[in-house]
């Protein structure tokens, strides 16, 4: 599975098209150490003030920080606001 | 995101606090459902969100089974409960129709430009014409009303118009015509059309024309002033007499040969419309069923409620026509020229005019009939006119001298 998004994510890259078109790769962005936007996400598996941790199709996302606020969520994207201190991205066993 | 929460807030939108400890697992539920959430913050051991109202009615069964909704708010929520408040929600709609119906109507009638007789007069004829105080303002139609004012006391301007809840007749009175000649007044006789002199009577004043002279209009026919036959100074006195001149006048007329006239069907349709104020409404039937029609329509009233408000219907009747090709036989097109030739001579003479001499003549084409007329006319054609004197001008002026 993993393998194979691969390809897909490599495919995307030589079209030139965006990746998340064609692999299930999510996308993360960044507004200063204020703001992430995840896109492409499968859900919150931890929500607490100081951290979140958002499931992905291969890994799980955790951000570390203070008053953290989901400002939006959908079946699509996610917005967590706060103060960002760290990043952690790690694959699922 | 601004626009999204003001939306919302439109809208109307619940706060859910879960104070459970899974609560990421009630978000993924939502988000799976495809539930758009909110504002997600964490409140001691639980979190608060906000959801759309929308997706809460949807999906209540479930939310409610979990948790309870803490607030709901929005500007349609408050709608809401305005509706539940029956009491206010009837009294606020009384104010406003108390309002409508006051502010649609006129309570005062102001006459402005006459006398208190005369606008007492105009009062009664008003009332008399069904328009009593209070009345509703789209009953009356100022229009109307100024042509019945203008034919009952001829006035020489009549403007109404409604201002506000009043009612502003504004009159003119006309000026007295000026006064008749007085049979012993200085006067001539002068010339109303151009002629050629036939006869003349002259009873007093100097006449200056005789038979067969050609004579234009306003020329002098009988001279006020004559010679004083004591003296050499000249007077004026009054002229009397008559003038009898011959006129003429042409005339050219023309008669179509086939005329397309509009024959009425024995069918007709009925339409009905609800009036309120000056806006119709159709509630049944259509509109011009026929290619060729005509329209009539009369007004039906509701009891007190036409009054008060000016509701009431319209019934309009369209009687199907046909237009039909006639051709107009020659005798018929004639004789109706010569009536209407006939009736524009009597507008343009006098009632003790005499024809001395017609000459018709019928002509037709392929499209028309035609009749060229020359009509000599006797006539009385004299016209009296005051006279005054400029005596005291020249006493003045030789004063000066």
């Amino acid at each position: 599975m993993s393998k194979f998004n691969n390809f897909r994510s490599k495919l995307a890259d030589e079209l030139e098209i965006p990746n998340n078109a064609l692999s299930d790769n999510f996308e993360l962005r960044m507004h200063g150490n204020k703001k992430v936007i995840i896109e492409n996400h499968l859900g919150i598996k931890v929500y607490d003030e100081n951290m979140v941790c958002i499931k992905t199709n291969d890994q799980d996302i955790t951000i570390k920080g203070s008053k953290f606020k989901i400002e939006e969520i959908n079946n699509y994207k996610v917005i967590v606001k706060g103060n960002i201190k760290e990043i952690i991205f790690s694959m699922k066993e | 995101m601004l626009i999204f929460k003001l939306m919302y807030l439109i809208r109307g939108y619940v706060i859910i606090r879960l104070d459970a400890k899974n609560s990421e697992k009630l978000l993924n539920i939502l988000q799976r459902r495809n539930i758009k959430v909110w504002d997600v913050e964490k409140k001691g051991k639980g979190i608060k969100f906000k959801i759309s109202y929308e997706d809460y009615l949807k999906n209540s069964t479930l939310i409610n089974d979990i948790v309870k909704p803490e607030s709901k708010r929005g500007f349609l929520l408050k709608l809401n409960k305005v509706k539940l408040r029956k009491g206010f929600s009837i009294g606020l709609l009384i104010l406003i129709i108390t309002l409508y119906l006051l502010t649609s109507m006129v309570w005062d009638v102001e006459v402005i430009g006459t006398n208190q007789s005369n606008t007492n007069e105009i009062l009664a004829l008003l009332e008399k014409n069904h328009i009593k105080i209070p009345v509703s303002i789209s009953r009356i139609e100022a229009k109307q009303l100024e042509t019945l004012i203008h034919k009952n006391f001829k006035y020489k301007f009549v403007d109404v118009f409604v201002e506000g809840s009043k009612l502003i007749i504004f009159v003119r009175e006309r000026e007295p015509d000026p006064a008749e000649i007085k049979s012993n007044e200085p006067s001539s006789i002068i010339s109303k059309k151009n002629a050629i002199i036939n006869k003349v009577i002259a009873k007093s004043g100097q006449p200056v024309v005789k038979e067969g002279d050609v004579v234009y209009e306003g020329q002098t026919l009988i001279m006020g002033i004559v010679k004083n036959k004591n003296s050499d100074e000249f007077m004026m006195v009054p002229s009397d007499g008559i003038i009898y001149g011959k006129t003429y006048y042409n005339f050219e007329m023309k008669e179509e040969k086939i005329k397309s006239m509009n024959v009425p069907t024995n069918k007709s349709k009925i339409v009905y419309y609800l009036k309120i104020n000056e806006n119709s409404i159709k509630i049944l039937g259509n509109k011009d069923p026929y290619q060729n029609y005509e329209y009539r329509e009369n007004e039906i009233k509701v009891p007190i409620l036409s009054n008060i408000a000016d509701i009431g219907f319209i019934k309009g009747v369209y009687y199907e026509e046909v237009i039909k090709e006639i051709e107009i036989d020659k005798n018929t097109a004639q004789n109706k020229m010569k009536i209407a030739m006939y009736d524009e001579l009597l507008k343009r003479c006098d009632d003790d005019s005499r024809i001395l001499k017609s000459n018709i003549n019928f002509s037709e084409d392929e499209k028309f009939y035609y009749l060229i007329a020359q009509i000599e006319v006797i006539e009385d054609i004299g016209e009296r006119v005051r006279i005054f004197s400029t005596e005291e001008e020249k006493t003045d002026e030789t004063k000066e001298d």
